[in-house]
């Protein structure tokens, strides 16, 4: 029994670390989400971009010299949100101010296909074969009771609560975040009280694409490995949107670490226990979306949005 | 979704249609020596054309977004596979039967999409496909996993339908009937009411279209759709397994769709035509061309090539490959006087 105890909570530990990813590719969807009413399905795939920088980046400074140092890894963060800066206002240029017109249905597959896209060119570029990043902290991890906390767990969770909460106070409190909110209820009048709506949506989606980054710099080193797949681990992080209701910041935060809990606990104890949790244990988030969707379709941080004929 | 109903698309194209239909194979076989190749690329497009039709059916014309289209054909194939190896089923039989349980899966999809629409259904959707899939795997008794499953060729009032030249005919015939099926479902009222689903919920309500029985019927014809190509595809692949309805699948789908021209009966013939023709003939001679001057592995030009079509489709020719064949159309026949702003 008492070994129960800690097996789950050791689970809930690491579910918590990668609810916290699921987090930060949320709050992706949402910042574009709250702005411009899109749905970024390329979400996912500007993490891999962010972390196959970040990989270069740290494998070109670091050489033959051996282990890179934390200055390398440091720069490695900087340059792929440099990057990811770049190719946020591309993203921009190219998807949502062409498009701002379009029914939401054309934009979502206009983000599809810069997804697939994104996904080809990677895999032309650096090759199909998955590349082992290295981790910032080693193996250092530390024990409370039992459960094993890794150092690199402890950072994605701090990271991600420090980000969020820049980007909740960045929402709520300055001058630029009211001047989105603004933008988001209704560009033309936010455009009418001198809001500067176009610069507003490129700094949306360069915010965007920068926690994209920084979520893809954090889980490389987690997963222990890179590749074009890492795209799909976008797209479970719409259920935990979806779960927090999207649209809500803190909303995305619950949703996806909740996500995070559940699914490590089943691909833990609960494979172990009853053998056809085994079976279904990737798909559990896309099973709890749709029973959210069913139950409750403004998720649990939601508000209703009524809508005017 | 994408605004404009064309009124001069209409039946009389079927003929024309039938007769290419049946004289295509034939002008292969005089051209080519490998007109086998080329018979099987086109059994392939007839199966994606029952699909992409349903899927306009629904997306195109009553605005329901689906990502998951794939399960769809999945079920049909796995169903018609195990009724007629394991459980002893006529083909003929299956053929109504195995449509007919995707179309109740389709039914099962509909009820979220009563309550969630937009990028919510298109998650929904999306989702059902991953759990199908997994599915699949898990019931291994019937399924053989993830390791595929054999299937026999179909049996016709005492005939076996074998090799591509048989499978053609096959294909290409409920093709056309669905074709025709379709354009008749979309002029009735069924049709107009799912064109006034899509163009506003509010106003469809208001005037008294039952918005929960249209859009689970949308969503059942849409899946019988699916399911029949499904057994179509598995009776003449004669090798059915998960990879072959992968989640990318469903995403190619909405691209034939949206690249023929969403909304349009022959605009999704068209885009599918124009997909697997450039995807089977075009992409391969590149790829070789480009082999020599980088190291390209194969599959990755193939998706980058279809991206770069549906964005370049979706920014300047939002209307689809019909819209463009219209436009063409006005244009001479109205040649000297050309109107400027007809279609923006």
């Amino acid at each position: 029994m008492n070994s129960l105890i800690t097996d789950i909570s050791q689970e809930i530990v690491s579910g918590v670390a990668l609810g916290s990813i699921y987090a930060l590719i949320a709050l992706g969807f949402i910042l574009i989400y709250k702005a411009t009413e899109v749905v970024n399905f390329a979400q996912g795939e500007l993490m891999m971009v962010g972390a196959y920088v970040n990989f270069f980046i740290i494998q070109g400074f670091t050489g033959d010299m051996g282990l890179p140092t934390g200055w390398v890894f440091l720069m490695g963060l900087i340059g792929s949100i440099l990057f990811a800066i770049i190719f946020g206002w591309f993203l921009d240029l190219v998807i949502n101010r062409p498009m701002r017109d379009e029914p939401v249905f054309s934009i979502m597959m206009a983000t599809i296909s810069m997804a697939i896209m994104l996904r080809a060119v990677v895999s032309m570029v650096a090759g199909t074969e998955s590349l082992v990043p290295p981790s910032p902290f080693g193996g250092t991890h530390f024990k409370i009771g039992g459960v094993i906390i890794s150092m690199l767990d402890l950072t994605i969770i701090i990271g991600a609560i420090v980000l969020v909460s820049v980007f909740y106070y960045f929402f709520n409190k300055t001058r630029w975040g009211i001047a989105m909110q603004a933008t988001s209820e209704d560009p033309i009048a936010a455009q009418l009280m001198g809001v500067p709506v176009k610069r507003i949506y490129s700094l949306v989606w360069i915010f965007a694409a920068i926690v994209a980054a920084i979520s893809g710099v954090l889980l490389s080193p987690r997963a222990s490995l890179i590749d074009t797949n890492m795209g799909f681990m976008g797209l479970k992080a719409f259920p935990a949107a979806v779960l927090g209701g999207f649209g809500s910041i803190p909303g995305a935060i619950i949703g996806g670490i909740i996500l995070g809990v559940i699914e490590t606990i089943s691909m833990g104890t609960l494979s172990y226990h009853f053998h056809w949790v085994k079976e279904i244990n990737d798909i559990i988030v896309w099973i709890v979306l749709i029973a959210v969707l069913m139950i409750r379709p403004n998720g649990i941080m939601g508000t209703k949005e009524i809508k005017k004929v | 979704m994408i605004k404009g109903r064309y009124e001069d698309e209409n039946l009389k194209w079927i003929p024309l249609l039938i007769g290419l239909v049946i004289l295509i194979p034939f002008a292969l076989k005089g051209m080519t020596f490998s007109y086998k190749y080329y018979l099987y690329i086109l059994n392939t497009v007839g199966v994606y054309i029952i699909l992409t039709v349903g899927l306009d059916l629904l997306s195109g014309y009553t605005g329901l977004i689906s990502l998951g289209h794939a399960a769809f054909m999945a079920i049909g194939a796995y169903s018609s596979a195990i009724l007629v190896d394991q459980v002893g089923l006529p083909f003929m039989a299956s053929l109504i039967v195995s449509p007919i349980i995707a179309g109740l899966f389709g039914f099962l999809v509909g009820f979220p999409a009563l309550r969630v629409s937009g990028m919510y259904l298109g998650l929904t959707t999306m989702g059902f496909g991953f759990i199908i899939r997994r599915l699949i795997i898990a019931m291994r008794e019937w399924t053989q996993g993830s390791g595929g499953l054999v299937v026999s060729a179909p049996e016709i009032f005492g005939f076996t339908i074998k090799g591509d030249w048989a499978n053609y005919f096959l294909v290409w015939t409920v093709a056309l009937l669905v074709i025709v099926a379709v354009r008749r479902i979309v002029k009735s009222k069924i049709g107009r009411a799912f064109m006034a689903i899509r163009d506003s919920e509010q106003a469809a309500e208001a005037s008294g279209i039952n918005l929960a029985k249209y859009k689970m019927l949308s969503f059942f014809i849409s899946g019988v759709l699916a399911g029949l190509a499904g057994v179509l595809m598995a009776h003449t692949n004669h090798f059915i397994s998960t990879d072959h309805f992968d989640s990318m699948l469903s995403i190619y789908f909405i691209i034939m769709v949206l690249v023929g021209g969403a909304g349009t009966v022959y605009g999704a013939v068209l885009g599918t035509v124009f997909i697997v023709l450039l995807d089977n003939l075009f992409v391969p001679e590149l790829e070789t061309l480009l082999h020599t001057m980088f190291s390209i592995e194969s599959g990755e030009l193939e998706s980058f090539i279809f991206g770069l079509t549906m964005f370049l489709f979706i920014i300047f020719q939002p209307t689809g490959l019909y819209g463009m064949w219209l436009k063409m159309r006005i244009y001479w026949k109205l040649f000297p006087f050309n109107p400027k702003k007809r279609f923006t």
